[in-house]
């Protein structure tokens, strides 16, 4: 065990057992699964991602590149999570990743042997030929040799879900700087929120030995919490990620409520996907810890500086024993006090930089260590963890050091990436050499370490002075909290990035695998602007993001390029700044839950009598209703048809659009939205009308009744109701604003319901209160009126027909829908009344020739579906100008006509294409094509209609339909669409 | 020997009366269901909106105004959801003659009241609005979207209190959304 006897941030009262790779280990409330391997001597993490070299822990945080593991089993399953954020809990299993058949004896690291093939650029180069082999062969087997964890691949049993938040500042932080910017806001009055990805707030005050206001900093943090707690003013959200900013000050943020969980507690969500509001935010977010690039970077057991100084002081584990320190900066120096002081041989320290202070040498004569200003580390070697290491020393001298662990800093990046998201650059600074912010979002205010005040003084007075400003942009003014005095700590950074003389693997990305030679390829190679090489190389690709590697990698590129780092620019960050779980964005919409299901007023009605439901759109819609001993859908389909067209049947038509056009100019408004006149309409008639687009195609169709003179009442199809209100609306709004009209969608107010058939007017006679006259006379085909039924409900009737039949649409008040359609089916019973659906009202319509979505496709004209003569020639109207371009009006145009099979077994197919009857089935034969067909229970055999070149005028001739993706053929005879009473007889009767 | 029509509630099998989701301890968000009667939108004829609110004493913007047993709230420019007795389209369309146009919703939205300990954070799972009692308060309302429903709402009293109007349609969505949502607080409907 590497766990010290004191000290850390952890309980040891508290012991929490968890599963690695099958082992079963042991660590304390308090770790993370990273610092529970720390503790357990675990230096083995996974395999890396193109060469399946063993790879470790590298960092102690969110930024984390090697360290990622399969979290859970089963249906929990969470690939490439960071063992670094995941906090342990009793039970917690975790599986290494990238690894076959053991994470100690990796097959696949034989990749390495190939790794000549392997450089940047392998994808495009290497197999180029043949190209049928990629799918079968070079995919599969690059998948399976590179790559990260394995999908869960079954369903997510727990539950996401998003939330709204609302504050005048955000803090994204909770280090030093956050806090005191909480408490300077939250003591000014503002409403504040902070956002701390950490289990536990207090950012580096957890992970140093540092002090502020003579406590140590875990417990000044603790303090301050307190008193952030207590204010009613102040949300404080532990394990929230903020992951993107977008406008308006819109942040998102991850909370990741139940992941320290074996399993969420019930009703509870894994995680919640927060949109939150802010008037200013303040980015606290610190400082990431940059490497150096040598030879065998990589190999486990060389960790950076500060993260060595977490996991000792903050975690109480030691990861190495005989330690080197390799550094650019003083920060790194005070990774050899801290080795020292929890007990640790510091061996070495080596310095990049030829001059070192006082200070240094007074910490190695402390440690013991033997210092090498102005010295490199060439090379590692070990196995699978590290050994010897190869050191130049500043007079030139080779020396080799037996340590098992090297902490390394280059020097420390300004955690801004949240700040570019909006697309500000972030600009290089000479004097902190590092990228810091220049223009940042409206309302956000950079503090701490991400504001370049990379000391713990700075970090207390900027994040005390931004929390001051933040509140009072938001109008609370009150004077700044006193900022505690603190330990010093060395700040001062010089830019150190790679070691050229290494022989051995030097890497730049630890996760995706590029090297120091890949980024030599790409400038070799001509991609030299960041962004060429970055997708040259993939550097920075991987999961992290390139948090670690970016920098190095651009600052390689501008060495070899002969720029400096400020010329070469760096890659804008775009959302997410750390990985969200997919299911955090579905939250509640997944499933059934996709999308809003709607469901009409008569859905119990129809679920009652068994019907069977077709999603169309969001609507839950009757296909039909089969009965006891029907084979399919078409036996019941048939059968609904045959009663309809012989005695009566019931049909919910709730869901077509119902729009009230209303005001004094409500008749000069349809006049110009439809293609035929509606002013003239009298009040208690209906009309047929037809929309047509701008471009002068047909949009949609429907009837129109007239209720009052400054009163109609619109329907749409189902499909098209949103689309034409909203063209409606914007013909009102932009177009003819000074019209005195005004819509309502009335969808939802009405249950609608079509009573169809030869016994419609006598089932509805008994229902319809007595004081109302129903004949022919007083309703006529085409009439409308409001009449009271069931002794005193209030409907509105439509006498209008889309099967062909007598019909009535009856609209009720939505919540009596179910009440009348059951009335209706109870007095109709002893007609022979039947509730029927979709199938029967298709088939109804074909026989009448009456078009829908089908050949309303978007791609045909009045003309062209046979309404061309209801195009009004006396008033201006959408569409008029462009329906009378030649290309519309090209008589030649395919024209709506039915079809009748030759062969009367045929069964017919909507798709095929028309073509000559002795022309060969080829594109430049077409004539165009079949929209719909059925089989017509009126006539017995099956009938089309489709859109023919040369339309009514080819009646009586023989086509073929070809339809050759299900390799059909049929002679048909063109004919009428009207297939059953042309004349209309039935629907006046 | 025919029956008068029987009402059927939009929110009938989908938000039965009973206990929802965490079952210990008092529930953290009540449902009820507001008796409102009569509901119609009122739009505003070309020029009339400043007339309306002046000697009518519609709201102005996103606001519920109460006068008797009637509510208006404003929805947007030159339209308001009035709530109140049966007959109110017909009774408002002649009140309002030639000042406004008046659409008959009275079953168009279903209407549910939702109040306890929790119901803000619950609320928070979908409602995109900012609910602080120091921001929102009883008599102001909003048109919003909550799990892509439209969702008109307003607060009710100090409680707090407040009603929710969703498209009839989709009242089993939005209750799934609810049971989903206010689960872990303990939901009782009444």
């Amino acid at each position: 065990m590497s766990r010290l006897s004191k000290g850390g941030l952890i309980d040891r009262a508290k012991s929490l057992g968890f599963h690695f790779d099958g082992r079963a280990l042991a660590g304390c409330e308090g770790d993370t699964l990273a610092s529970a391997l720390v503790a357990n001597d675990i230096r083995l993490i996974g395999r890396s991602f193109k060469y399946h070299r063993p790879r470790g822990l590298v960092t102690a945080g969110a930024e984390e590149p090697n360290g990622l593991v399969e979290l859970r089993t089963g249906g929990r399953r969470e690939p490439n999570t960071r063992a670094t954020t995941a906090q342990l809990y009793q039970g917690l299993v975790a599986a290494s990743q990238n690894r076959w058949p053991s994470l100690n004896f990796d097959l696949l690291s034989i990749n390495q042997l190939f790794s000549p093939l392997l450089v940047a650029g392998f994808y495009y180069k290497t197999f180029m030929w043949p190209a049928a082999l990629w799918e079968r062969l070079y995919e599969p087997l690059i998948r399976r040799a590179a790559g990260l964890g394995r999908a869960a691949g079954v369903e997510d049993p727990d539950i996401y879900e998003k939330a709204f938040a609302f504050c005048d500042v955000l803090v994204i932080g909770a280090g030093p700087a956050g806090l005191m910017a909480a408490q300077a806001a939250g003591r000014a009055g503002a409403r504040v929120i902070v956002a701390e990805e950490d289990f536990a707030f207090g950012g580096r005050l957890l992970g140093e030995r540092l002090e502020v206001a003579s406590l140590n900093g875990a417990a000044w943090a603790q303090g301050i919490l307190a008193e952030l707690g207590a204010m009613p003013n102040v949300t404080l959200m532990p394990r929230t990620s903020v992951a993107g900013v977008y406008d308006g000050g819109t942040y998102a943020a991850v909370e990741r409520v139940a992941d320290h969980m074996p399993e969420p507690p019930a009703f509870q969500p894994r995680q919640r996907l927060w949109k939150i509001v802010a008037r200013q935010a303040i980015l606290a977010t610190g400082a990431i810890e940059r490497g150096i690039v040598f030879g065998g970077n990589d190999r486990p057991g060389v960790m950076m500086a500060g993260a060595v100084r977490t996991y000792l002081n903050r975690f109480a584990a030691a990861p190495m024993r005989r330690v080197a320190v390799f550094t650019s900066n003083d920060s790194g120096w005070q990774t050899v006090a801290d080795c020292a002081a929890a007990g640790l041989e510091v061996v070495a320290v080596i310095d990049t930089r030829d001059d070192l202070t006082d200070l240094c040498h007074a910490l190695a004569r402390q440690a013991c260590a033997r210092v090498f200003a102005g010295g490199r580390v060439l090379d590692t070697h070990g196995g699978r963890s590290l050994e010897r290491l190869d050191i130049r020393a500043g007079d030139g001298s080779h020396t080799t050091l037996a340590v098992d662990g090297l902490a390394v800093s280059g020097g420390w990046n300004l955690n801004i990436g949240l700040a570019s998201h909006l697309g500000h650059k972030p600009v290089w600074r000479d004097d902190i050499a590092a990228f810091a912010t220049g223009a940042v979002p409206p309302g956000m205010h950079v503090a701490g370490a991400a504001g370049a005040g990379l000391s713990l003084g700075q970090c207390l007075a900027q994040g005390a002075a931004a929390g001051v400003q933040a509140a009072l942009a938001c109008g609370h003014a009150e004077k700044a909290p006193p900022v505690p005095p603190c330990s010093e700590d060395a700040a001062a950074q010089t830019a150190f990035w790679h070691v050229a003389e290494a022989r051995t693997k030097a890497f730049v990305d630890l996760q995706h695998d590029v090297t120091a030679t890949d980024i030599e390829i790409a400038h070799r190679e001509g991609f030299r602007a960041v962004e060429h090489l970055k997708r040259y190389t993939t550097l920075g690709m991987a999961t992290d993001q390139g948090k670690l590697s970016n920098i190095p990698g651009l600052a390689m590129m501008a060495a070899l390029s002969g720029r400096d780092i400020a010329a070469t620019g760096t890659t804008v960050l775009r959302p997410p700044h750390n990985p969200v779980a997919l299911g955090a964005f579905a939250g509640h919409h997944r499933g059934m839950h996709f999308r809003p299901v709607r469901l009409s007023p008569l859905h119990a009605w129809s679920a009652g009598l068994g019907a069977q439901f077709a999603e169309i759109g969001a609507w839950l819609r009757p296909e039909f209703y089969p009965q006891p001993g029907e084979a399919d859908w078409f036996a019941a389909c048939v059968r609904e048809v045959e009663t309809v067209r012989s005695a009566v049947g019931l049909c919910d038509v709730s869901t077509l659009g119902k729009i009230e056009v209303l005001g004094p100019d409500a008749g000069a408004f349809l006049d110009s939205v439809y293609a035929n006149t509606f002013s003239t309409l009298p009040v208690g008639k209906v009309r047929y009308g037809l929309m047509l687009r701008e471009d002068g195609h047909v949009m949609d169709d429907g009837t129109c009744a007239r209720r009052a003179s400054d009163h109609f009442i619109m329907s749409t199809t189902t499909a098209n109701a949103v689309k034409v209100m909203q063209h409606l609306e914007y013909c009102h709004q932009v177009i003819w604003p000074d019209l005195n009209v005004q819509l309502a969608s009335v969808s939802e107010q009405w249950a609608q319901m079509a009573l169809a058939g030869p016994r419609a007017r006598s089932v509805l006679r008994a229902v319809v209160d007595r004081a109302y006259d129903l004949s022919d006379a007083a309703l006529p085909y085409m009439g409308y009126a409001e009449v009271t039924i069931c002794g005193g409900a209030p409907v509105r009737l439509f006498r209008i027909s889309f099967c062909g039949e007598q019909a009535y649409e009856i609209a009720v008040a939505a919540g009596y829908g179910t009440a009348l359609a059951q009335a209706l089916m109870q007095t109709g019973a002893a007609q022979g009344i039947v509730p029927y659906g979709l199938e029967a009202l298709n088939v109804m319509r074909i026989e009448k020739g009456h078009v829908t979505g089908a050949e309303l496709n978007g791609q045909t004209t009045a003309h062209d579906i046979g309404l061309g003569k209801m195009v009004s020639t006396k008033k201006d109207f959408i569409g008029r100008t462009l329906a009378r371009r030649p290309g519309l009006t090209d008589a030649s145009r395919p024209a709506l006509v039915g079809f009748k099979p030759v062969d009367k077994t045929a069964r017919l197919r909507s798709g095929a294409h028309f073509v000559g009857q002795k022309a060969e089935a080829l594109a430049i034969n077409d004539e165009g094509h079949m929209t719909s067909c059925c089989y017509s229970p009126s006539l017995g055999h099956w009938i089309g209609l489709g859109l023919l070149r040369g339309g009514m005028g080819r009646i009586g001739d023989v086509v073929r339909a070809v339809d050759p993706i299900r390799g059909q053929e049929h002679d048909l005879i063109v004919c009428s669409p009207h297939f059953v009473d042309p004349a209309g007889e039935r629907l006046r009767g | 020997m025919v029956e008068p029509l029987a009402f059927r509630s939009a929110f009938a099998e989908h938000l039965d009366t009973g206990r929802y989701g965490r079952m210990e301890g008092a529930p953290g968000v009540r449902v009820a269901f507001p008796d409102l009667p009569g509901m119609a939108l009122v739009l505003a004829r070309n020029g009339q909106t400043p007339g309306l609110v002046a000697s009518f004493g519609l709201p102005e913007g996103r606001k519920r105004v109460v006068r008797g047993a009637r509510a208006f709230i404003g929805l947007g420019p030159g339209q308001w959801l009035a709530t109140g007795e049966a007959g109110l389209a017909a009774a408002l369309a002649q009140e309002l003659a030639g000042r406004a146009s008046i659409s008959e919703q009275s079953h168009g939205r279903a209407v549910l009241q939702l109040r306890g300990p929790h119901v803000r954070t619950a609320l928070a799972k979908g409602v995109p609005v900012d609910l602080h009692p120091a921001v929102f308060g009883p008599g102001d309302a909003a048109a919003t979207l909550v799990a892509m429903i439209s969702v008109w709402l307003w607060q009710v009293d100090d409680a707090p209190a407040y009603d929710l109007a969703v498209p009839r349609s989709m009242a089993g969505s939005f209750a799934d959304w609810l049971k989903a949502s206010a689960g872990e607080f303990g939901m009782e409907v009444e």
